[in-house]
């Protein structure tokens, strides 16, 4: 089931802060784009003014280069009692898909997130399963388990923290964990990538949550600090983008996530930010 | 004491670093600086007009200068430092972070600037710190002022740090390195984002190591 | 060049339990030096994924990637991988080790062993610069080559310092040494050497 990249949806802006008058000028696939607040919501357009479809989801301003089909549904989102957390735009020097495949990984979490995602001792990462929904042509991993200190702003004290993974598009992914208030409930963390080329992105981290003690910007700036301990690994793996070639890099049972992903990117065709053969 | 804090300033880390050194507690309050703007608003300009962060406020006092918190927090401390070059310090502290912090918040947050610009002048203060760590070395000193950390080091190491976020490599700087290196293997240090554990420190795992999870 | 030995770094500059990053001409590589002072210099990147070995940490005898923690130990194997603590490591995950020697107070790293040893220097260790400027701009300035430390006399020094210029491309690290003087004459060694660099910048030298 191949998709052109141009045909996806992406995320440009913040929909609560659209950029006034002048707009914000970025860049979508290595086009530049601007986006701004028009007369009647947000607008985008190329260099040469062509207008571009424009969709508001999940807190953020999507457009689409090409034809777009319908965006990837996240219905937690309209659960009511969640609160909903526009975390802000993050620039990293990296490929898109390496941000997203840094997204999926738990093995990471007591050496880059150290005292808060995970410590040492707690490193092993339990069997989980992963797999190519082909009904929704989404990766899935679930039954991930993982031993954490503060898994949340509203975490007291360590607990295992259980993740669902679910990437539904190239450069899209959506994190299902336990709510340390609610139990019985999985909060939502969301990764939206912009390719900005295939080596730099903006990263725009969204968020589903029940925490009515937070304020909401504890819940910004505690995601903010997740992410950007991650950031300063995203842009010092070489190489820059993300191999797809299985000789170039040595994964092991705790990746499988990430070799799902990899192999479904092949699948579908998406290989912008990857590299294909070993350099 | 109450610190208006955002997680991804470098000043208000040095701050918060400097209190964990010292082993005082602050009441950290999240101010959105971003994306939220939320220091420009009314609701925090009533705090500190400037609508700058950090800001500390201690009873009646309110500093909203990142070198006078220092001073302030040092005081009575092994980190308090005075005189002429203490000064010079702390003031050389504001060109780190206006050159090595505007590259960051360029390659980071999308914040306009002159990258070329603001490294290159982010360079320059590196090679002085790098020379005047090579002289204080020639002392039998470790850190700027001395043979311990003051306020001097705690206001220039985080945007030295932070560097890399905004493109400038650390590599090429052998005595910086040494110095971030003693600063985080201080006792108390904490980290920030970019400014990883030094996993160094801890030992290895025993022979249970990974065990059954708690 | 492959054959012969590049100097790195000076000898105090990476103690017991220090990694740097290395631009070599055949490729971005990590020196590291465990905790009993053995050195080893190992490609940059992690073969799990891709992460900067200098990023990581040592402790004793191995060197931990930052991102997952997979430790190698001074040969390159493979030894640990945390998120499996009960596997036993693969003898194929391993990484590259390449030829380092430590001689005349620099580290001396080499694509493949050359046949003699690396220079004695007779000097003790100053300090290490970058030079934003070519190597061919320096050694047009200084009249030593990459890789040869030799004599250099700055302005205003009594002794001549021995210079070990590292080619990097676009940049030159110079790392020097001093014959054993006091504090004042080191730092003022240093403000030289800093005049130096300035000069070549501004392309005023020549030989």
């Amino acid at each position: 089931m191949t998709r052109d990249k141009r045909d996806e949806w992406y995320p440009v802006a913040i929909a609560a802060m659209l950029p006034p008058a002048r707009g914000r000028d970025t860049l979508l696939l290595g086009e530049p784009i601007r986006v701004r607040a028009g007369d009647s919501g947000p607008q985008v357009e190329t260099a040469e003014g062509r207008a571009l479809p424009v969709t508001i989801a999940y807190g953020h301003v999507w457009t689409c280069l090409g034809t777009p089909g319908d965006l990837f549904p996240i219905p937690e989102a309209a659960q009511p009692g969640r609160r909903l957390v526009d975390v802000g735009m993050v620039r990293v020097k990296c490929s898109p898909l390496r941000a997203v495949e840094n997204f999926l990984d738990i093995a990471h979490f007591p050496f880059v997130h150290t005292d808060i995602l995970g410590s040492e001792p707690h490193t092993e990462v339990y069997r989980y399963d992963v797999r190519i929904r082909d009904e929704v042509d989404e990766v899935w991993a679930t039954k991930v388990r993982f031993y954490q200190p503060q898994a949340a702003k509203s975490a007291e004290g360590g607990i295992e923290t259980e993740y669902m993974y679910r990437v539904p598009h190239p450069t899209c992914s959506v994190l299902y964990k336990t709510s340390p208030p609610m139990p019985g409930e999985w909060d939502v963390i969301a990764l939206f990538v912009q390719p900005l080329t295939e080596e730099l992105c903006d990263v725009w981290p969204w968020m589903a949550l029940y925490d009515d003690a937070s304020s909401m910007a504890e819940m910004i700036q505690f995601q903010q600090m997740i992410f950007l301990q991650d950031r300063s690994i995203l842009e010092n793996q070489i190489p820059r983008r993300l191999p797809l070639d299985p000789g170039m890099e040595s994964p092991t049972r705790a990746d499988l996530t990430s070799i799902a992903y990899r192999r479904w990117l092949k699948r579908r065709g998406y290989t912008y930010g990857a590299q294909l053969v070993a350099a | 004491m109450i610190l208006y804090d955002y997680v991804l300033s470098a000043d208000c880390y040095a701050v918060r670093l400097l209190a964990a050194l010292t082993g005082q507690r602050l009441e950290t309050r999240a101010v959105d600086f971003y994306p939220g703007a939320a220091e420009k608003g009314a609701a925090f300009r009533a705090i500190n007009p400037a609508g700058t962060l950090p800001v500390l406020v201690d009873g009646e006092v309110t500093l909203a200068e990142p070198a006078a918190i220092l001073m302030y927090l040092a005081t009575g401390t092994s980190f308090a430092a005075e005189g002429a070059s203490a000064q010079e310090w702390l003031a050389r502290s504001r060109h780190f972070a206006a050159a090595l912090g505007g590259a960051r918040q360029h390659d980071m947050l999308e914040v306009p600037g002159d990258i070329d610009a603001l490294r290159a002048e982010g360079s320059l203060w590196l090679r002085i710190l790098e020379a005047a760590l090579f002289e204080a070395g020639e002392e039998g000193c470790g850190f700027l002022l001395g043979d311990t950390p003051t306020i001097a080091d705690i206001a220039i190491f985080p945007h030295v740090a932070l560097a890399p976020d905004g493109g400038v490599e650390l590599g090429a700087w052998p005595r910086i390195r040494l110095w971030m290196r003693r600063l985080r293997a201080l006792p108390g240090f904490i980290e920030m984002p970019g400014i990883h554990r030094l996993h160094d420190l801890k030992p290895e795992p025993g022979p249970d190591y990974g065990g059954a999870a708690a | 060049m492959s054959v012969s030995w590049t100097p790195v770094a000076l000898t105090p500059d990476l103690p017991p339990g220090g990694a740097v990053p290395v631009r070599a001409p055949w490729g971005e590589l990590v020196v590291w030096r465990s905790a009993t002072g053995r050195l080893s210099c190992f490609p940059e990147r992690c073969p799990h994924r891709g992460m900067r070995l200098s990023h990581g940490f040592v402790r004793g005898e191995m060197i931990s990637c930052i991102y997952h923690g997979w430790r190698y130990d001074t040969a390159g194997q493979c030894r640990k991988i945390p998120a499996h603590p009960d596997l036993e490591p693969p003898a194929a995950i391993r990484v590259h080790s390449y030829p380092v020697a430590e001689a005349g107070g620099l580290i001396w790293i080499a694509k493949t062993l050359p046949e003699s040893a690396p220079p004695e220097t007779g000097a003790e260790p100053l300090r290490s610069l970058v030079i934003a400027s070519p190597a061919s701009a320096v050694t047009e300035a200084a009249g030593v080559v990459p890789g040869v430390p030799g004599p250099v006399s700055l302005p205003d020094l009594a002794a001549p310092l021995i210079l070990a210029l590292q080619d990097m491309g676009e940049e030159t690290a110079v790392h020097a040494l001093i014959t054993p003087a006091d504090s004042a004459a080191r730092i003022a060694a240093s403000r030289a050497l800093e005049a130096f660099r300035r000069a070549v910048e501004a392309e005023e030298i020549a030989a």
